[in-house]
């Protein structure tokens, strides 16, 4: 028996041994690989970026002069106008991000650990509200949103100004979804201990579950940061000149403009997205985690 | 009434918890205000009003009340749409007869299925001639559109899930670096849209020395025109070896210039995929692993048996979120579709913009707006239904 047993070990562990191997080795072949399809495209901006119009005219991939090549980053920047772009970005992702903070911290707190009659039933329609397609809403969107622009004109234009472009996307379902699930875990005995001390729900929110919940917030806060940034179609239809038009919106416009000018237009790709990937380099961790959670739970 | 009052001044206690509730509740109303109004304003209200709009002539200025006129339009002879509608639903009611039947063993059931069968053939028969119908009366580039969207959902679902699931499992290997390949993997997603459609549209250029051309000179394949490629997949393969050949719309399949799109679709969502796919694998118990082993199954059994099941509701959300996906999207098609694709890139999504934005006809793109909701809602439907009996929520 033992005799036996001695020599199938053996096998087992060399043929185990040359398996893990050859599988290591496909593993990381076929990840790096991957990887590289993944990069190609950014390095292709980012290398194509420098390129003066001349190697770009004679099928050159690699810059010969790259620090002279930053130039088509100024001339990009002036063409397309990114200054006014850029702030006009800015001041709306900020306005919006506050907002929404405001408006789904409110209702996220209230559907999760505030008792009121029809709750349940109001955050069903919330969510099913998720399951209607922008396309939908955008032109009954813009006969509201010019609307409520004739309605408040002299003191508040709706169109060609921030309140369209901010206003309709306070109220994110998403937010809201996933702050409720996050602040439904906080623990009872603490909102027992807080009324005990004479807190009331307002001061319960803000002294004891927003320091708990800065994880969530973050993560919704990137996502709302990322929407606002990304957004095309609505800016196009809501704005009719450049004052508050979107980086994304200037980006679009240089595109169909600069066609031929292939170096300048990769430019213009690589100052818009950079922002973005800045901020997802130094937040990677909880980026990926924040999505992997709410692709999870949703 | 005074009784009542009587005995909540009794019971003092009662009705003080009584009040509390009652100021708990005006709370909750309060804080849940802002968002109702918004979300009534923005979300629910122009789900009304666009059936409103679609009713009437409508060109940036209210018109005539019209009717369905927008719709008889879209979809053609209200008769067709009833031949279509019948057959669906015959073909559905023969389908579940069908269904019923081969549990059944007695002879009398033979019968039966065999008349299900020619019923279902009737059905599918009135379904084909009335969407035939349907297309020749109604709007063919509206038609056209769904059917590219439904060929650009059907090709990148399949695709995209795959390849994150293959991607998923071999991060979740115990491998050195994981972190790095899980970011090099998630940056295409975190992208601006705008800016790597644009340098999509650079990589999937004519010229012969664009980056797909030389690719696909690395594979022996001759340069292509990409996303300006009219011309249907297999038209253009077969062609290579008769170049008499000419399949018709719905057999040529997707164009060149969609394909390439759907290409950048998936540089795009892959990483995204993969990543919810990572958290789906870390959620299985790896008892359930060790039992498995004990009973000596293989790693396939491992995988068939524990770990996709398992997974099922998260692929079932990557699903769902990738169809709504293609339905909605427009902002990289926006950029990427050239004039020479000749709109064999035009999503449902993409035609109704164009009828609104670039032909301001408000009420006919409101009009096909709701055929296409009325689509996804059949769709998620029978999403849900097959969920339903395969999804398992362990």
């Amino acid at each position: 028996m033992a005799n036996l047993a001695i020599p199938t070990a053996e096998k087992q562990k060399i043929s185990f041994w040359y398996r893990y191997n050859v599988g290591h080795f496909l593993l990381y072949f076929t990840l790096t690989a991957g990887a590289i399809v993944a990069a190609v495209p950014f390095i292709y901006m980012l290398l194509g970026s420098l390129l003066t119009r001349g190697e770009m005219m004679n099928r050159k991939l690699f810059p010969r002069n790259p620090i002279q090549g930053l130039h088509n980053y100024v001339e990009a920047w002036q063409e397309a106008n990114f200054n006014e772009y850029f702030v006009n970005s800015i001041q709306i992702t900020t306005i919006t991000i506050i907002g929404m903070l405001i408006v789904c911290v409110l209702a996220a707190y209230a559907f999760s650990r505030i008792k009121f009659p029809g709750r349940d039933a109001i955050f069903a329609i919330f969510l099913a509200t998720m399951m209607i397609p922008e396309t939908i809403l955008l032109i009954p969107n813009f006969l509201i949103v010019n609307q409520l622009d004739k309605w408040s004109k002299p003191a508040l234009p709706w169109l060609n100004n921030w309140p369209s472009l901010t206003i309709p996307f306070m109220a994110s379902v998403f937010a809201i979804f996933l702050m409720r699930q996050f602040f439904a875990q906080i623990p009872n005995e603490l909102w027992d201990a807080a009324r005990i001390d004479g807190a009331g729900h307002i001061r319960f929110m803000v002294q004891v579950v927003l320091p708990l919940s800065k994880a969530v917030i973050f993560t919704v806060t990137i996502f709302q940061f990322i929407g606002s940034w990304n957004a095309l179609v609505w800016p196009l239809v809501v704005t009719s000149k450049p004052d508050w038009r979107p980086i994304a919106v200037g980006l679009y416009s240089f595109i169909s403009e600069a066609g031929p000018e292939l170096h300048l237009m990769l430019a213009g790709a690589v100052i818009t997205t950079a922002p973005v990937l800045l901020l997802y380099f130094f937040t990677q961790k909880q980026f990926t985690e924040g999505i992997a959670t709410s692709g999870l739970k949703g | 009434m005074a009784q009542q009052s009587a005995e909540y001044v009794k019971h003092g206690r009662l009705s003080g918890a009584r009040k509390r509730a009652i100021r708990e509740a005006i709370t909750g109303y309060l804080f849940i205000t802002p968002a109702t109004l918004l979300l009534t304003v923005f979300g629910l209200f122009p789900l009304l009003f666009a059936v409103y709009i679609s009713l009437h002539r409508w060109r940036i200025r209210k018109g005539a009340f019209i009717g369905l006129k927008n719709y008889t339009k879209a979809l053609g002879d209200p008769k067709d749409l009833l031949w279509f509608a019948i057959g669906a639903l015959l073909f559905a009611a023969a389908w579940f007869v069908w269904k019923s039947m081969t549990k059944e063993r007695r002879t009398w059931a033979m019968a039966v299925k065999f008349l299900a069968a020619v019923a279902l053939i009737a059905g599918a028969w009135g379904m084909i001639t009335g969407l035939g119908k349907m297309i020749e009366s109604g709007d063919r580039q509206m038609f056209e559109s769904f059917m590219i969207t439904i060929f650009y959902a059907v090709g990148i679902v399949p695709m995209q899930l795959g390849l994150a699931l293959v991607l998923a499992v071999m991060l979740y290997q115990k491998i050195k670096g994981k972190d790095v390949y899980r970011m090099i993997y998630f940056m295409p997603y975190v992208t601006i849209t705008v800016a790597s459609a644009g340098v999509f549209r650079a990589i999937f250029s004519r010229r012969p020395e664009s980056i797909a051309n030389q690719i696909a000179g690395l594979l022996g394949i001759a340069p292509q025109k990409w996303l300006q490629e009219s011309t249907g997949i297999w038209n253009l393969i077969l062609r290579h070896f008769n170049p008499d050949i000419h399949l018709g719309f719905i057999l040529a399949g997707p164009s060149l210039a969609l394909l390439s799109i759907m290409l950048y679709n998936l540089w795009v969502f892959v990483g995204y995929n993969a990543v919810i796919f990572l958290a789906g694998l870390g959620a299985i118990p790896s008892d359930l692993y060790e039992a498995a082993e004990i009973d000596g199954a293989n790693r396939w059994h491992i995988f068939r048996h524990i770990t996709l099941p398992l997974l099922s509701p998260t692929i079932y959300f990557l699903t769902v979120i990738t169809v709504m996906g293609v339905f909605k999207a427009i902002n990289h098609l926006l950029v990427m579709r050239e004039p020479a694709a000749q709109g064999t890139v035009d999503t449902a999504s993409l035609y109704i913009f164009d009828q609104f934005y670039m032909s301001t006809r408000f009420g006919y793109a409101a009009a096909i707006a709701m055929v296409l909701f009325v689509i996804i809602l059949s769709l998620t439907y029978v999403q849900t239904r097959i969920a339903k009996r395969r999804v398992f929520y362990g």
